[in-house]
């Protein structure tokens, strides 16, 4: 039998048996959302073009940035040096000057909140979209606190600022696991932080965003994907609850802001979103009691499969971009990110970058896609895997809180062992035949004349980073850093929220590896439980 | 059993091409040793101590860190076979070869990654 990317037996076609609720009634705008979570989707407001940026130096990521807000980008990701931000090291640390070559290359080396101002130059922050970076669990604060804290300076109330945090348990526990990190569950305790500290002060801000693509693209299937996120945000929402700080309605408005993978799988991938919105609404009616319509309302970020685009004929992967980038919009997405075609080889060129950009663009204004909401509903096909997909996610959902939750299926590897099985099937699936891959294992012949190199930004960016922190430590109030840190300290080791006092160490312009320094004394580090 | 030991160059922390690796070339027979993210030395140590045939690199960064690697493990060990997988550049899969490092970039067939390093056992002095 044919199946689909997650595994759901295909029929050859399909009809009005094959369904069994549908989304006959059901109207854009309403729970449980299948048809979307708005009434008037694109023609009230097109999704936002959002794409991850960054390299090298703060002045690189800065004019990159710029560069793809004058393309049409409507919103903006900071992407950081994965052996500073992810880790929490600064420049001068012996794990990063061992490698100090690699600095710079897939991400911006931004050490303090100055560092974040440089990035920042010319652009208004009360009039963009911005996801300050801090994709990592242990970089969240930091990143947050440095972007609010620009604004801050700037004269902006924090009010006034929108935006989104990530702090992904998938990419920082899964997807992209760190050589130092603090433990899951203090990870889950400063999200809840970062929650209550938005709740607070910036009502404009989605704290954190679930992103199940660190997951689905470390292997996890789209079923695997979609129960996995609800997992997760169980624990966020659990956690809240205990300590009653936040009304729960208000933290599920918070937490219902998540990222999903859209891959090849065209159907499934756009079904896929229409089953997350549903799956949410009735989890917070069953599980919390919640109805409230703007916390049942489902948001969704959409970005490609990275995965899926290939080293080999890598022109090509503007095509698959182009498949994958309908999908999320067939499933109605809210903001998209399109892999750049380099994605295999470097992180995106200038051009690739303005061709993620173009791809949204040719969809948005040539395609006729943003006038009727829902497409794909009442198709007999799609509306049957989207129960399939609804009702296996739900099964899987139930699976990892059989194993104690999402952070014990992460603190004991359950979790990577299932992305490692499907990995290592895939690949050996591509190896046989079994699955087709066009230029790697189907049609391999190769006359395009363009050369992708592979884009390698700057080569100072160690160096400058530097001469940065050296001249940053000369001239800060040491005093006012030393009691800034022994201030986060102290929040870190008793039950205080630490976004205050990290609020207050990144104006002191303490520096990303002081407060990983913190961290690391507080928090020790996690084991990481991936079996070989 | 011949013995090989894995290791990541960079602190890019995406660890699942490196598994599917190590994986293969332990089901194919090698005894592999996962040493995870390192730097230069302490892959050098640890290719001395547990005496391998072969090292694997997955590699993420930059052409400089990785040549630095190869001449730490080539200054101590001058017969120890190499060779590398990884988001490896055309131009950077060139450079590696004038070292005499193959290399394996996305897309590359597990069998063949299998099949080199079998080749690199057999050119070895140990064997």
């Amino acid at each position: 039998m044919e199946k689909s990317a997650s595994g759901i037996g295909l029929k050859g076609v399909y009809g009005p048996d094959d369904v069994r609720c549908g989304t006959g009634s059901e109207q854009p705008g309403h729970p449980p959302f299948t048809r979307g979570a708005y009434e008037e989707m694109y023609r009230s407001q097109p999704w936002r073009i959002f794409q991850l940026s960054g390299f090298g130096n703060p002045e690189d990521e800065g004019a990159r940035i710029r560069f793809l807000l004058d393309h049409g980008e409507t919103g903006f990701i900071m992407e950081h040096d994965r052996n500073i931000a992810d880790h929490l090291y600064d420049v001068d640390h012996r794990e990063v000057v061992a490698r100090r070559e690699d600095v710079g290359l897939v991400g911006a080396v931004l050490l303090s909140v100055d560092d974040f101002d440089t990035v920042l130059q010319g652009i208004a922050l009360d009039e963009v979209y911005a996801h300050p970076g801090g994709g990592v669990v242990q970089h969240g604060p930091f990143a947050l606190a440095s972007y609010w804290t620009v604004a801050l300076e700037r004269g902006y109330q924090l009010q006034q600022l929108a935006g989104t945090g990530q702090s992904d348990f998938f990419l920082t526990y899964l997807g992209c696991i760190t050589k130092q990190q603090i433990p899951p569950s203090v990870g889950l305790r400063l999200n809840c932080d970062i929650i209550e500290f938005c709740e607070a002060h910036l009502p404009r801000w989605v704290p954190v965003s679930i992103a199940g693509y660190n997951g689905a693209d470390s292997g996890l299937d789209s079923v695997q994907e979609l129960g996995a996120v609800f997992a997760n945000s169980i624990e966020y929402l659990d956690e809240m609850q205990r300590r009653g700080t936040v009304p729960l309605e208000r933290v599920a408005q918070r937490v219902g802001g998540i990222n999903l993978r859209v891959g090849l799988d065209l159907f499934e991938d756009a079904a896929k979103l229409r089953a997350a919105r549903r799956i949410w609404s009735r989890l917070l009616r069953e599980r919390y009691g919640i109805t409230d319509t703007r916390a049942s309302k489902l948001r969704i970020h959409s970005l490609t499969a990275g995965s899926s685009m290939r080293y080999q004929q890598p022109l090509n992967n503007i095509v698959r971009g182009t498949i994958m980038a309908l999908a999320g919009v067939l499933g109605g997405t809210q903001s998209l990110g399109v892999s750049g075609y380099d994605e295999a080889i470097s992180i995106p060129s200038e051009h690739a970058h303005q061709m993620s950009i173009r791809v949204q663009q040719i969809l948005q204004n040539e395609c006729n896609l943003t006038e009727v909401s829902d497409p794909l509903g009442g198709s007999y096909y799609v509306e049957a895997l989207t129960e399939a997909l609804d009702e296996r996610a739900t099964t899987f959902t139930s699976e990892i809180l059989e194993q104690g939750g999402f952070v014990s299926a992460l603190d004991s590897g359950w979790l990577h062992g299932v992305a490692a099985e499907n990995q290592l099937t895939e690949l050996r699936d591509i190896e046989s035949g079994a699955k087709r891959i066009v230029g790697v294992n189907v049609a391999t012949e190769d006359d395009s004349p363009f050369v992708v190199d592979g884009f390698q930004g700057s080569s100072d960016a160690w160096e400058r980073g530097m001469e940065r922190i050296t001249a940053l430590r000369a001239e800060r109030d040491s005093h006012r850093t030393g009691d800034a840190l022994k201030a986060l300290d102290l929040a870190c080791r008793s039950n205080g929220n630490v976004m205050p006092p990290m609020m207050d160490a990144v104006a002191s312009r303490a520096t990303v590896g002081e407060i990983g320094g913190v961290f690391r004394a507080a928090f020790g580090d996690w084991n990481v439980p991936i079996r070989f | 059993m011949a013995r090989v030991l894995v290791a990541k160059t960079g602190l890019d922390g995406h660890w699942r091409g490196v598994l599917a690796v190590a994986t293969a070339l332990r089901e194919a027979g090698f005894e592999v040793i996962l040493l995870g993210m390192a730097t230069t030395e302490e892959i050098v140590a640890a290719a001395e101590q547990e005496d391998v045939d072969l090292v694997g690199l997955n590699v993420g960064g930059h052409i400089a860190v990785v040549e630095r690697i190869i001449e730490g493990l080539r200054a101590r060990l001058p017969d120890l076979p190499v060779i590398a997988g990884g988001t490896i550049a055309p131009w950077v899969v060139e450079r590696l070869a004038e070292l005499g490092v193959p290399s394996f970039p996305p897309g590359s067939r597990l069998a063949d990654v299998v099949t080199a390093a079998r080749n690199a056992v057999g050119e070895s002095t140990k064997q």
